[in-house]
């Protein structure tokens, strides 16, 4: 197995997050919290780990941190950065008279004038401009920005992996960290959206970005997605911990990194995990029923562990600059990211496959058969700025056309529908989707491509056994293509069945669908013509092309049902810049339909009707301006 | 009657936790109870501690250490975990 590159990250805060409120002015907040700094990065180092400390606004004008950080970069090799995390402090707040303290909410002008602030007194009190920088998220204009006029900048934290309405649910609808929809491990960001991994050296923002937290690729997706993730005191926050004779044990967090490591399986060998406590969540006031001795004994813990996988050489601590260095090594502008995905903590054999480059992230339930149940369109590289001024002041998350959860998946009750990818089976009038068929799936990785394929399930209609394999193709080329493949593979004893590959979608960074009416459908049918013979191939014929077009006016209608040898439904969006279809060669019939006031998603199937063999299709996604 | 404030340990009302809401509970000195504020729950530490209990029941591998993810197509294989290590 490779070795894990491990980034331990530590900021000093001088007005620590939660400490300063939960204290109530009854201790002193700026010792408590430098002491609380000093703490973790003698966890780290005792355990032979370097840091990257990133010095947050407030700490540039306490000359005890900046001679603590040049101390410890001396004598420990960590990397001082700069954090636009932690602004907020007296000095903050008397110069830009706010309470706001999210780099990617500021208007415009105030960001640029932050970044050359932090920048401006980081270089007066360290004599150079920092490599690595961060914030929970990092919009691509303030990258774009910073890169600019700061060239050296490198690395940067620039999102914390699915937190958006669930972690707003989860404090009672008052967390305003809209930013799901990213990738989970490193990644070079676009120019345009910095959600989006980089399609080439121009859309190269010139930074590599990595999460605010290495998360549960599964437990974080269905659940509150601020319990499970390389953050001990967010898994404390979960309960996710039990006493025994020996005090707190907490396996759970040892099984999460080690499935970071194995995720080097399906990424040739490449594997990463990030820790960035802030010192907020070690308060010795004690957080989350927990003591504080709990909180210490868990961070120090986690450390021991990673030390451990260093000296047993399966783990390289690295600082932020370091590891962008190390994964430009590595990577190319289209290599995408992979991880077949396990169920570490409830005990069901759910799998997950999360897939993501510079075109889409995907991701498909093997629970539910290989549904799609999430999927972003990141070749439509929708421009989103965010901030005061613009239409998204707070709200960072890149837009989807799948997110199960928030949007009814398969759906189970008897009016509406929800978002979703899957295929129905039909014979003698019965229908079952293979959303119901629970599976588990194996990958394999192709010059041309990557591959997944189920285990195969067995779908029983009306007497009849139908086997049935599942196969994703996510080839290397520069469209947006997910190849789907059913395949049958028993004897139907001539008995024929129907196919019918399906997308439902919607579109939005919520569970509230935005207005669909400026949605258009287009469905294309090749028909054979009888009048022309083809001069070059007299077998394959001459094809004339049908399409129809319908604007959605949630009605309920639906267009192109008829037959043909090559069909398409599409789905053009420019609330969100994409065309989404579904195509098949030799299918027999697609459609398109429009929902209802009720039900605001869309529909897109096509479907073919065998006597055995297999029904190809492709997901495709397009620009759509 | 005094106002009421937070408890020792900052407890989190374990009904609202069990819908994963996490909503600090507020401490009635009078009835020695802690309180939620978003729903009805009221009850004592022990009666929190004891939800709080249940509430893990869903982790069914919260004792429980991964020794291999085995191949692709199947569940990993874990044994108890042993206290103290890793």
């Amino acid at each position: 197995m490779s070795k894990l590159a491990l980034n331990i990250i530590h900021r000093p805060e001088l007005s620590p997050e939660y400490a300063e409120r939960a204290l109530g002015g009854k201790r002193d907040v700026q010792d408590e919290s430098l002491d609380i700094f000093l703490f973790q990065q003698e966890c780290a180092h005792e355990c032979g780990l370097k840091t990257t400390i990133q010095i947050t606004y407030a700490s540039l004008f306490s000359d005890k941190i900046v001679k603590i950080a040049k101390e410890h970069h001396t004598k420990y090799g960590d990397e001082i950065g700069l954090s636009l995390l932690g602004l907020p402090c007296k000095q903050f707040k008397e110069k830009y008279k706010t309470e706001d303290f999210c780099i990617w909410m500021f208007d415009e002008e105030t960001k640029k004038e932050i970044v050359d602030d932090c920048f401006g007194l980081f270089y007066e009190k360290f004599g150079f401009y920092p490599e690595s920088t961060g914030s929970y998220f990092l919009d691509a204009f303030t990258i774009n920005y910073m890169k600019e006029k700061y060239p050296n900048v490198k690395c940067a934290v620039a999102t914390c992996w699915e937190e958006g309405p669930k972690a707003y649910h989860t404090c009672n609808n008052s967390w305003y960290t809209f930013m799901d929809g990213g990738p989970w491990n490193p990644w070079i960001p676009s120019k345009v959206n910095s959600h989006c991994p980089a399609s080439d050296k121009e859309d190269d923002s010139g930074i590599v970005a990595i999460p605010h937290l290495s998360r549960d690729l599964m437990a974080c997706f269905d659940g509150n997605g601020s319990n499970f993730g390389t953050h001990p005191q967010n898994v404390l926050r979960g309960m996710i911990y039990y006493e025994d004779e020996k005090g707190t044990e907490y396996p759970y967090l040892y099984n999460l990194i080690d499935q970071y490591r194995h995720l080097a399986k399906y990424n040739d060998g490449f594997c990463y995990n990030m820790m960035f406590v802030g010192p907020g969540w070690l308060n010795k006031a004690g957080r989350w029923e927990s003591p504080y001795e709990r909180l210490a004994k868990s961070y120090k813990d986690v450390m021991k562990y990673y030390g451990k996988l260093k000296r047993e050489g399966k783990c390289v601590d690295m600082t932020m600059s370091e590891l962008a260095d190390y994964y430009r090594s590595t990577h190319n502008y289209h290599d995408p990211e992979s991880a077949l995905w396990k169920d570490i903590l409830y005990g069901s054999d759910k799998e997950y496959f999360w897939y993501a480059d510079w075109r889409m992230r995907c991701c498909l339930d093997f629970n539910q058969g290989g549904a799609i149940i999430d999927l972003r369109p990141y070749i439509a590289r929708i421009p989103q700025k965010t901030g005061i001024g613009t239409e998204n002041v707070y709200d960072a998350s890149y837009p989807y056309l799948i997110q199960a959860n928030y949007r009814a998946g398969y759906f189970t009750h008897y009016a509406g529908a929800g978002t979703i990818e899957s295929c129905k089976v039909h014979y003698k009038g019965q229908t079952a989707d293979l959303c119901l068929c629970r599976t588990m799936a194996s990958f394999e990785r192709f010059p041309n491509g990557i591959q997944i394929k189920t285990n195969p399930v067995t779908v029983s209609l009306a007497g009849l056994d139908i086997v049935i394999q599942s196969t994703f193709f996510f080839p290397n080329c520069s469209c947006g293509i997910i190849n789907i493949k059913r395949e049958i593979l028993n004897d139907l004893h001539g008995e024929e069945v129907e196919l019918e590959e399906y997308f439902t979608g919607g579109f939005g960074t919520t569970e509230y669908q935005p207005d669909m009416s400026k949605i258009r459908f287009e469905t294309y049918r090749f028909v054979l013509r009888d009048d022309i013979p083809n001069p070059l191939f007299p077998d394959c014929g001459v094809l004339r092309e049908e399409k129809e077009e319908m604007q959605f006016a949630y009605k309920g209608r639906k267009i192109g049902q008829g037959q043909g040898r090559t069909n398409g439904a599409f789905a053009i969006i420019p609330d969100i810049q994409t065309k989404v279809g579904l195509n098949g060669d030799e299918a027999d019939a697609c459609s398109a339909e429009e929902g209802i006031a009720f039900s605001p998603v869309y529909h897109l199937r096509i479907s073919k009707k065998l006597k055995g063999g297999e029904f190809r299709t492709w997901l495709s996604l397009e620009k759509a301006n | 009657m005094a106002q009421s404030g937070k408890g020792k340990l900052n407890y989190r009302c374990p009904r609202c936790f069990m819908r994963d809401i996490d909503m600090d509970m507020f401490f009635d000195e009078e009835k020695k109870e802690y309180y939620c504020l978003r729903c009805c729950f009221r009850g004592s530490e022990e009666e929190v501690l004891k939800l709080n209990d249940q509430y893990k029941e869903k982790y069914g591998r919260l004792k429980e250490r991964v020794v291999d993810f085995g191949t692709d197509n199947e569940p990993p294989k874990f044994i108890p975990h042993r206290a103290g290590e890793q």
